[in-house]
């Protein structure tokens, strides 16, 4: 158990020092982002030369690189080139209106999921399973950038539904500033959430039926049919409580994707949290934030899969055996 | 004849060995090829572009002396040739970087599990690595890292895809490397590269097979993700993604056609990929029914 | 001074006083919330750190400069009352009295004194944005707590013109504020009509009325500038109500707009679009013969400058790609501004004269030429791009138009990548321009800064220098104008167009008056008179 901790952990770090320095090359390479900081029809060469030395891009890459290096092992991932914070207090700021979309997207997609996948799993082979089936795939082809322009083409051109994008007025909880408790803030998060929570409603309801179909076709389900329970006490006592399992597992590994596909959807809902921000400093060039990001969004990725491993082996004593 | 593929489509898998999906699909391909002829227009050429149409509405007539069937783009592309050619751009990113990275990672699979202790470490570490992130993560820092461009996204789709294959492919090569055939291969002194490619490879291969279908889709989805966010193909040879992406801005003021009708195409190709992949994969596997 | 009477409308005398005169606007106080939606990222709350229209428009709510540029650009009193010049090298500006600090503490000398002190001796790199504008200031000295006396190294008889860039900072007892400082902590002080209310950076930046303000308290009680950097996006917010306002509308949603009663105000920005020729290197990878082989670069001859601009259709950049808010450029700055030429004109594209004249060059077959430009940064860019590679492939010339984000493309093209391209030059005043995209190279005098292609016309260089030497006023206005003819004659651009700036708004205000250098301000916008 501990062993296996400790490789994680050291995966973990292995694969952030790894992404550093490739992130690190890749956004030196793309071009000199004192031209975004500059009045580039003003400045002179010198200005822009000596805002290059300032910011210390005139050294080799290497140079730079252990530098970045030297001050994250410090805590200080530098000051936005672009902004004038520190990077990593940029992230934060950022994280409630990300959490917060992620959040209402997975209570949309969880029980919608599961919902859809019992019924489909119950019915086996019936039309209602086939047409979920096939309405999944379908839910999964469609591009999550396309889901997002058409959900605002719908629900925002169209009817007027919902405002296009941005996010709304926040209230504040636990001293952060959360856009959903308030009326115009949960209107502004709708379609979003609905975009980001549309694959996922496909990808539990296909994972809950396979559980669903698994399960019931076990001797103990058959056991209790000949006992004649009730259909819906053993799915309450029986069926559900085994399928928990992967059914949480597949939910905390959603709810990082979350996190990563947000880049998509939050650009085009011009939805302020970390995906736009990483997307906005890429084209930007914002090293210092981008490489800010990245390491937060796969900390939180890796944190989260461990998470939910040791829920398994807590909640599944056969796991707890084997490792 | 058509509307019983339709029927067995929405029900239960048909005996029929050509589905629905499949006839789509394979009628996106012969689109593709065949684009460049079908097009009215060649998008690429400014010559043959006429500016001042543009964000024509679908059936608006034309200075070429065609029709804009689905309309005109911000700089006065037709829309129905930028589909055609978009097409022919997305599937060849697709297949190719699908190919290429069903080879390599198969390939590395059978190696790691022929290497031995540390060339397998080494292949699986890399393998696992990448494959705790999300893909799409993965694909944003390779194509950053590499710079726009169609090769450069192909490699990055690469990238991003070797790494399933591989893992997949190593569990299969291992059990089948404990077989008694494979020491015999070893007695009989074979080279290492003949036993890999002779014997190792063809008996592993089959997962693999099934996971094409599912990455092509993914590979679609992923280049014209990555064109979406401005990463991807050059602006002026619009992938489906690109010109989807190109189509954004003019969305919010009513001029839907724009991104429309390549998201469109680009849905269904996807779609249908996916369709094709879940019959493969039925047939194959027999536990999933 | 006469400036462009052109832009002279009714209803800006009315928006003017307005807000600005102090009798009219305290019947209008308070009038209510006004909500902008921008494309200007503000990233900053340091007024000195960097010199871009983000920074420039949203924080001259809350800071005030000396001397105040007004829709017709022209130096209007803000903080100083009055200037008068000493000597050639010496100014007098007399400080308006009276004024206060949002926190209360009274504006005077040493605030003046600290805000040049710190642009001009304190920040560093890359924070230095304004470091051009106090590199000529020797010293600041105050006579008078409410007198202001400049020294400058050489002559500066544009010096007031200069003091319209800078802001004015309260002083601090000791030290100089630090960017950080400004960004986080205490809340930005200023002398403004509007006081600071809350931002996120890159989001939102909320206002409260100042109801101290020496100009009288201003036309809104409230304002929240919400930043949309999608222009569709800014459009749609603007249509669905969720703004009052919205800035750098594109042209071709105008009409959609007008349909949907908003109303559209808009004027000739003060800058210039133009494509740019490399001239100094004898050959570049990116010009071609039709077989691909690299030529002797022929923009060298002034012959092939002159053909490609005789082939480049401007009237249709303005009227169907800019939808008629463009200006077809023939200079480097909008004609009407002071220091413009009025006998510089655009014809009409003439294919068949560029064609014999590109043949007496010595390309009869034209050649193939790589044509670089930023996308998105302009109204009008890329589709420039592609509407000139179709002009020029009437003579010949084939083009290939490379749009990149623009980062990247002026990392390209300061490295020497491109053979030509897309540029723009925008300031306070034509010499700016004429300085940094038309003069030769050279650091001591600062000129040449925009002149990537290294153009070079001596009798230009010296024309302009005498121009730029004299007196404020007609004179320095003709010489100016003549030593543009006289450069644009040689074809050192191809001037493309002077583009519009757009701002359309809701009925809930009265009438807006566009600034010319891009800055969306509260300030502007009138509350519907009654």
């Amino acid at each position: 158990m501990v062993s296996a901790i400790i490789g994680r952990l050291s995966q973990a770090f292995l694969l952030l020092l790894v992404m550093s320095v490739i992130g690190f090359i890749g956004i030196h390479s793309v071009g000199n982002p004192v031209f975004n900081l500059v009045n580039a029809e003003a400045a002179t060469p010198e200005d822009i030369r000596r805002a290059t030395v300032a910011l210390g891009l005139d050294q080799p890459v290497w140079h730079q690189y252990f530098r970045f290096i030297g001050n994250v092992l410090t805590g200080n991932f530098g000051t936005s080139y672009i902004y004038h914070l520190p990077a990593f207090q940029l992230v934060m700021g950022k994280l409630p209106a990300t959490l917060e979309l992620a959040i209402v997207a997975m209570m949309i997609a969880a029980p919608t999921g599961v919902l859809l996948g019992l019924l489909a799993g119950r019915r086996k082979d019936k039309p209602v399973d086939w047409a979920i089936l096939r309405l999944s795939v379908i839910a999964l082809s469609i591009p999550s950038f396309w889901l997002s322009m058409m959900l605002i083409l719908i629900g925002a051109i169209l009817t007027g539904w919902f405002p296009s994008g941005g996010r709304g007025p926040t209230g504040t909880l636990l001293g952060t500033e959360w856009s959903f408790l308030t009326l115009d803030g949960l209107r502004q998060l709708t379609l979003p959430a609905l975009a980001l929570a549309l694959p996922n409603i496909a990808l539990i309801a296909r994972l809950t039926r396979s559980g669903t179909i698994e399960v019931e076709t076990q001797d103990f389900t058959r056991f209790c049919q000949a006992k004649g329970l009730s259909p819906r006490r053993i799915l309450f006592r029986h069926t559900l409580p085994n399928i928990s399992i992967p059914i949480v597992t597949i939910i905390g590994m959603q709810f990082g994707g979350m996190l990563a596909f947000a880049v998509v959807v939050e650009s085009i809902f011009n939805w302020p949290g970390v995906g736009k921000l990483l997307i906005d400093s890429i084209q930007l060039l914002d090293r210092p934030v981008v490489m800010a990001t990245l390491t937060f969004i796969s900390i939180a990725f890796v944190a989260l899969n461990a998470l939910v491993d040791l829920f398994y082996v807590v909640l599944d004593p056969r796991t707890r055996h084997s490792a | 004849m058509k509307t019983d593929t339709m029927r067995t489509f929405w029900k239960r898998p048909g005996r029929s060995r050509v589905s629905l999906p499949l006839l789509i699909l394979m009628a996106y391909v012969v689109l593709a090829v065949a684009g460049s002829l079908i097009a009215p227009q060649n998008p690429y050429d400014p010559l043959q572009i006429y500016a001042w149409e543009s964000s024509s509405s679908p059936g608006t007539a034309g200075s070429g002396g065609y029709t804009y069937l689905l309309g005109t783009d911000g700089l006065g592309r037709d829309i129905f040739s930028t589909v055609l050619y978009g097409l022919r751009i997305s599937l060849f990113v697709a297949f190719t970087s699908t190919a290429l990275a069903a080879f390599i990672g198969v390939t590395a699979g059978v190696t790691a599990a022929y290497a031995g202790k540390l060339g397998d470490a080494l292949i699986m570490r890399i393998v696992d690595l990448q494959l705790s992130l999300p893909t799409i993560l993965v694909a944003l820092i390779a194509i950053v890292t590499l710079g726009p461009g169609i090769d450069r996204i192909i490699l990055a789709l690469v990238i991003v895809q070797w790494a399933t294959y591989a893992r997949v492919t190593r569990g299969v090569a291992m059990s089948e490397a404990s077989k008694s055939y494979l020491d015999a291969a070893h007695l009989l002194r074979l080279p290492a590269r003949r036993i890999i490619f002779r014997h190792l490879l063809p008996n592993s291969i089959a997962p693999a097979i099934t996971l094409v279908p599912i990455e092509l889709g993914h590979a679609v989805a992923l280049e014209a993700t990555l064109s979406f966010l401005g990463l991807g193909v050059p602006i002026d040879k619009p992938s489906l993604g690109s010109a989807v992406a190109n189509g954004f801005q003019y969305l919010l003021t009513g001029q839907y056609w724009i991104s429309l009708f390549p998201g469109l195409a680009l849905f269904g190709l996807i779609a249908s990929i996916n369709f094709v992949g879940e019959d493969v994969r039925r047939r194959l596997d027999p536990r999933s029914r | 001074m006469q400036f462009m009477r052109k832009f002279r409308q009714p209803l800006l005398a009315l928006a003017l006083a307005t807000v600005l005169s102090p009798g009219l606007a305290a019947t209008t106080v308070m009038a209510d919330e006004l909500r902008i939606g921008t494309q200007l990222k503000l990233m900053t709350l340091d007024p000195h750190y960097a010199d871009l229209n983000e920074n420039n428009a949203l924080l001259a709510h809350i800071y005030e400069r000396l001397v105040r540029q007004d829709e017709h650009l022209s130096p209007q009193p803000a903080l100083a009352v009055s200037w008068k010049r000493l000597a050639p090298t010496q100014w007098e500006f007399k400080l308006r009295e009276g004024v206060k600090f949002h926190d209360g503490s009274p504006f005077t000398a040493q605030d003046v004194i600290y805000s040049i002190e710190r642009v001009r001796d304190f920040l560093k790199p890359p924070s230095g944005g304004f470091q051009s504008y106090t590199k000529p200031i020797k010293s600041v000295t105050a006579p008078d707590p409410m007198i202001i006396v400049i020294e400058t190294d050489g002559e500066a008889p544009t010096l007031p013109l200069q003091m319209t860039t800078l802001f004015i900072l309260p002083h601090k007892t000791s030290g100089f504020a630090t960017s950080e400082e400004l960004n986080s902590g205490a809340k930005p002080n200023g002398t403004g009509p509007y006081k600071f209310a809350g931002w996120q950076s890159g989001e939102r930046l909320t206002l409260a009325s100042n109801p101290d303000y020496w100009g009288g308290a201003p036309a809104w009680s409230d304002v929240t500038f919400r930043v949309i950097e999608n222009p569709a996006a800014r459009v749609a917010a603007l249509t669905t109500g969720d703004v009052d306002l919205a800035d750098y509308i594109p042209a071709r949603d105008v009409e959609n707009l007008k349909q949907r009663n908003i109303k559209i105000e808009s004027t000739s920005a003060s800058r210039s679009n133009f494509l740019q020729f490399d001239i100094a290197s004898e050959t570049h990878p990116g010009i071609t013969d039709k077989s691909g082989k690299t030529i002797a670069n022929p923009f060298r001859d002034s012959r092939v400058r002159q053909a490609l601009t005789m082939a480049t259709d401007r009237p249709f950049i303005t009227e169907k790609i800019l939808s008629g808010y463009g200006t077809a450029a023939s200079q480097i700055f909008p004609p009407g501004l002071s220091g413009t030429s009025d006998k510089l004109k655009v014809t009409p594209p003439d294919y068949d004269g560029a064609k014999a004249l590109l043949a007496e060059a010595g390309y009869p077959e034209g050649f193939n030429v790589v044509l670089a430009g930023p996308g998105g940064r302009y109204p009008g860019d890329a589709e420039s791009l592609q509407s000139v590679a179709q002009n020029w492939a009437r003579i010949g010339v084939t083009v290939q138009p490379v749009v990149s984000p623009f980062s990247v493309f002026m990392t390209k093209r300061s490295s020497g990548e491109y053979p030509l391209w897309y540029g723009g030059c925008s300031g306070e005043a034509v010499t700016l321009c004429l300085d940094g995209v038309l003069a030769s190279q050279n650091e001591a005098l600062g000129t040449g800064s925009l002149n990537y292609g290294r153009y070079e016309n001596k009798t230009f260089d010296q024309m302009l220098i005498k121009a730029k030497a004299m007196e404020d006023g007609p004179g320095r206005s003709e010489a100016l104008a003549s030593a543009t003819e006289f450069v644009m004659a040689d074809y050192p651009t191809i001037p493309l167009y002077h583009f519009h700036l757009i701002v359309g708004h809701s009925q809930k205000v009265g009438s807006y008056t566009v600034h010319p250098r891009g800055w969306t301000m509260a300030m502007q916008a009138a509350p519907p008179t009654e």
